[in-house]
This record gives structure tokens, C-alpha cells and sequence, in this order.
């Protein structure tokens, strides 16, 4: 694998000529290519069942496209070794549309998950973990389980999870779905403040125009299987981000 | 807060259905392996008993046979040879006759009882072909025949029994291997969720190994513990039967089977870790 440092400047997610069918007649992504840059803020819209997750599962390494390639921080994932891609996934935090919170731990042992499967003592995350969770207003209920949780503070919670380890990039699947409206612009505070602070990449999939009409991020939309960049509906973003033509 | 939770849940009934069968598959299994054992040492036991006695019957007076005692004490590789007398004859016939004894008008051969040293070899042939040098008309036994018969026979029975051993080995593995990819699929949603935090196959392995090598010693030392407890049982019932203890298999409890009885929950255990390795990383080769 390349030096970190020496990839520096590479887009954190490309896609070139990504394709993904589930057989004959049955193609969910044809040909999608786009790259997202360091440090960029990226929605992507459309209807529901246009492929949006399948998208993101391509993006987070949940799925092996049919064709073409994925390049996630400057390095073909399809050249790398299991090993090298569970290092990839260090780098990435995931907002499952579902949560994915294990049922048997607590709102904090779930929080705290990538830190404990990258081997990090508890002693040093600890504190930081509790802080988090008491950010998303969770304070109170760090030894309560997912069975006991709202849908609202299991989704904080699988945002803590995500956030923890201040991933490079986020790819986040309707993350304010569950949440209210005061809580989701906190939300979208704290993925500002990761972007703006930390140039952490983000790819955000959501319905809620409003959202990316209060937001200056770029826009990507998946419709038919086809990807392409919308106008940025804000101010326009600075970087060089080419996508694949509209068709 | 308490102390962090196991990465996998806690035991569920599927695990407790588990471990019944592996007890159950460890305990017979360290049943056979006694029994196995205890054939090769009852086969010892009668042999060893037999192995330089030399008995020599006499068709003739008492002075055939103390000549022909005499030519057996002469004989290579004998250490004692004596003509045993009526009365000891008698004590030989008695558990076929009863208490009452034999007739004092049925004849009885010259009986001769000799030991040859251990490491003798053709002792018996020696003296039978001296006694026919000398003309006396005797039949020399040195029990090689049915030594023979008796070490065939519980060599088999050891044979059907460690057949035994390695058949429950092989059903215990499969049904491990079986509950693993089970308990794997019913937990597949932690596995991936471990697998997308960017857990190494190696960490989500482990995971799995450790729960089921614990899973496969305690089951298998659960199954020993039984196991020596029914040896014991038969081992007390077997000395209630009396002094002729030696005609049955030796269940000694000896260091060979206390041996037996330790490496069964180990050889469980491995083999659990083992089967539970190989279906999780098979299962996480499917995942990207």
C-alpha cells in the first residue's frame, strides 16, 4: 500500500465506471463515476429505491462492484488485501439507516466499538466517549441498552459510533431520519464542525431537501442507476470535483 | 458502569443445547477410550498369568512323575518344576466338582506344575521332546495356544473400541462445526458490524475460537467427569463380584486412564476452537 502522507491529495472516494447488478435485467448501479475530494461535503439525493444505499455499501466496502473501480483514499480496493481493507474501514465512519447497534451492549460499549476492535485501551477512550455521548444528549443513558433506546437515541448513539474515531470520511444513510427537528440541525452541526475542523470527508444520503438546501454541499443524484452532479443548490463549492455528466 | 461486555452475547440455548452434546459425545467417547484401555489391560492381565507356566500331565505311576519332574526342573529356562499331590489336584478340580470333592476311586493324572523364567523361549518344546527321550507318556502344556486366542480377542475388542473413540471424535467435530456455522448465522448481524468497524478476520476468529474452545472444555471435562464417575461405579460393582476380579477388564483408574479422562476435554476443546475457526473465516471470505 502507498504511504498515507504520499496520498494526501487523492480524492477520498472515486468511482470509475462502477457497476453493480444482481443479475440480467437487474443492473442497480450502471457505470458511476465521481470522485469526492478531501474535506468535502457531499449529499446524495434521490427517490427512494434508486440505489442510494447501494451506493453508499459500494463506498463503505459492504459490496463488491460487478465492474468498474473504487478507489477510497487514493488506493484501488479491489488490489487490497483483507487486511489493508479493514484498515480502509478504520478510516470510515458508518450511519446505518437501521443503526446496526449490537442489542447485548451498552448505549456506550456501542459507541466506543471501533476504538475497542482497533485494540485502544478503555482507559484512554473512555472519557472522550462519555463526552460524545453526552454531546448528542445521551448523557444520562450511557449504560442503557439499544432494546430500552427511542429511535431517536439509538440513532445518536450509531452516530457516536461513526464519529468516535474521527474517521476520515463519514458515509451516513439518512442520518437524521430518526430525530427531531432541533436534533437534526445539531446533527448537521457536528458533521459541519467534523468537515470544517477536522477536513473529514463526508457523503451524506438523504431525503430531506431542506437539509441540503440549508447546507453548501455538493450534490450528487442517483436516478435509473445513474449517477450524476447536481447544481449545488447553496454556494457553489470551491473545489474541482468532476463528475459524470448528466445524461 | 460495569465491567465491558463480551463482543459476543452470553451464552443463549442454542450454546447450552451445545454443550449437552458435547458432553454427552466426550463422555462416551471417554468411555470407550476406558474401555479400550481396559481390554488391552485384562489381556495383559491374563496372559501375564499364564505367560512361563508349564503344565505337564503324566499317564503313568508316581515315578513317572517324579522322573518327569525331574527332567522339567533339568530342562533350559526352568526355575521350579514339582508333582503336585493328590489333594492339590483335587483343589484344581473343585470349583468344576463342588465342595463335596472327588470321588476317592477316580483317577486323576500325574499333574506337574513348572515355571520357566520370563525371557525363556521353547521351554515347553525342550521338555516335551526330553520326556519323549525318556519314554514317559505326558502332555506338556505351556497355555501359548490360548494366550494367543485371549490377546486376539481383547486386542480386537481394543481395536472396535478405539474405532469407537475416533467415530464420536469425528460426530463430535461435525456437530461443532455444525452449531458454529448455526450460532454464526444467528449472530452474522455482529459479524458484519465488527467486520464494517474494521475488525481484522483474525479479531472476529478469535472471538468465536475462544467461546467455543471454553464451550468444548467445559463440555468435555463435564462428559470425563461422568465418564470416571460410571468407571467408578463399575469398577466398585466389578469388586463386589469377588476375588476372581483379574478375569474382568481392569478398570484400575490408573494414571493411563486418569490420561484418558484429561486429554478428553482438551482434544474437545481444540477441536471446538478448531471447527469454529475454520466456519467463521469461511464465512467472513464471503464478505468483501
Amino acid at each position: 500500500m502507498k504511504d498515507r502522507d504520499a496520498l494526501a491529495g487523492e480524492p477520498a472516494v472515486r468511482f470509475d465506471r462502477v457497476s453493480l447488478s444482481y443479475g440480467p435485467e437487474n443492473d442497480v448501479l450502471t457505470e458511476a463515476s465521481f470522485q469526492l475530494a478531501p474535506g468535502s461535503f457531499t449529499f446524495l439525493t434521490g427517490p427512494s429505491g434508486a440505489g442510494k444505499s447501494t451506493l453508499l455499501k459500494l463506498a463503505y466496502l459492504a459490496l463488491r462492484p460487478t465492474a468498474g473501480r473504487i478507489s477510497l483514499f487514493g488506493v484501488d480496493t479491489s488490489r487490497q488485501d483483507r487486511e489493508s481493507r479493514a484498515l480502509t474501514r478504520r478510516r470510515i465512519g458508518v450511519i446505518f439507516q437501521e443503526f446496526r447497534l449490537l442489542d447485548h451492549l451498552t448505549a456506550y460499549e456501542n459507541a466506543a466499538l471501533p476504538l475497542r476492535v482497533a485494540g485502544g485501551a478503555e482507559k484512554r477512550y473512555r472519557g472522550d466517549v462519555i463526552e460524545l455521548l453526552r454531546w448528542v444528549g445521551l448523557g444520562d443513558r450511557l449504560d442503557a441498552r439499544p432494546a430500552t433506546l427511542s429511535g431517536g437515541e439509538k440513532q445518536r448513539v450509531a452516530i457516536a459510533r461513526a464519529v468516535v474515531v474521527k474517521p476520515d470520511l463519514i458515509i451516513a444513510d439518512e442520518p437524521t431520519g430518526s430525530v427531531d427537528v432541533d436534533m437534526g440541525e445539531r446533527l448537521m452541526r457536528l458533521f459541519r464542525e467534523l468537515n470544517k475542523r477536522l477536513s473529514t470527508t463526508l457523503l451524506i444520503a438523504t431525503h430531506d431537501l431542506a437539509m441540503v438546501r440549508a447546507s453548501r454541499a455538493d450534490v450528487l443524484r442517483i436516478a435509473d442507476g445513474l449517477v450524476s452532479r447536481a447544481p449545488v443548490i447553496a454556494e457553489p463549492a470551491s473545489r474541482d470535483s468532476p463528475g459524470r455528466p448528466p445524461p | 458502569m460495569s465491567a465491558a461486555s463480551p463482543l459476543l452475547p452470553r451464552e443463549d440455548a442454542s450454546d447450552i443445547a451445545l454443550f449437552f452434546v458435547i458432553c454427552a459425545l466426550c463422555f462416551l467417547a471417554a468411555l470407550s477410550g476406558l474401555a479400550a484401555r481396559s481390554a488391552y489391560a485384562a489381556a495383559d492381565s491374563w496372559t501375564d498369568r499364564v505367560t512361563g507356566q508349564i503344565t505337564i500331565r503324566v499317564r503313568g505311576d508316581d515315578a513317572s512323575a517324579a522322573r518327569a519332574a525331574a527332567i522339567a526342573l533339568a530342562s533350559p529356562g526352568v526355575r521350579t518344576a514339582r508333582a503336585l499331590d493328590r489333594r492339590e489336584a483335587e483343589d484344581l478340580l473343585r470349583p468344576w466338582l463342588g465342595a463335596a470333592g472327588v470321588p476317592a476311586d477316580l483317577p486323576l493324572p500325574h499333574l506337574i506344575a513348572a515355571e520357566a523364567s520370563g525371557a525363556a523361549t521353547g521351554v515347553g518344546e525342550e521338555i516335551d521332546r526330553r520326556l519323549a527321550e525318556e519314554n514317559i507318556d505326558a502332555t506338556v502344556d505351556d497355555h501359548a495356544l490360548w494366550s494367543r486366542d485371549v490377546e486376539r480377542a481383547t486386542g480386537s475388542a481394543g481395536l472396535v473400541a478405539l474405532a469407537g473413540v475416533g467415530l464420536l471424535a469425528a460426530t463430535a467435530i461435525a456437530v461443532i462445526a455444525f452449531a458454529t456455522h448455526a450460532a454464526l448465522l444467528a449472530r452474522r448481524d455482529i459479524v458484519e458490524v465488527l467486520h464494517l468497524t474494521g475488525a481484522r478476520d483474525a479479531f472476529i476468529s478469535g472471538l468465536f475460537e475462544r467461546r467455543f474452545l471454553m464451550l468444548g472444555v467445559n463440555a468435555g471435562a463435564s462428559g470425563a467427569l461422568l465418564a470416571f464417575a460410571a468407571a467408578a461405579f463399575i469398577l466398585f460393582m466389578a469388586k463386589q463380584s469377588g476375588d476372581r476380579i483379574w478375569l474382568l477388564p481392569q478398570l484400575s483408574l490408573s494414571l493411563a486412564d486418569g490420561m484418558i479422562l484429561g486429554l478428553t476435554p482438551l482434544v474437545a476443546g481444540l477441536a471446538a476452537m478448531a471447527a469454529a475457526r475454520l466456519t467463521v473465516l469461511r464465512s467472513l471470505s464471503e464478505m468483501v
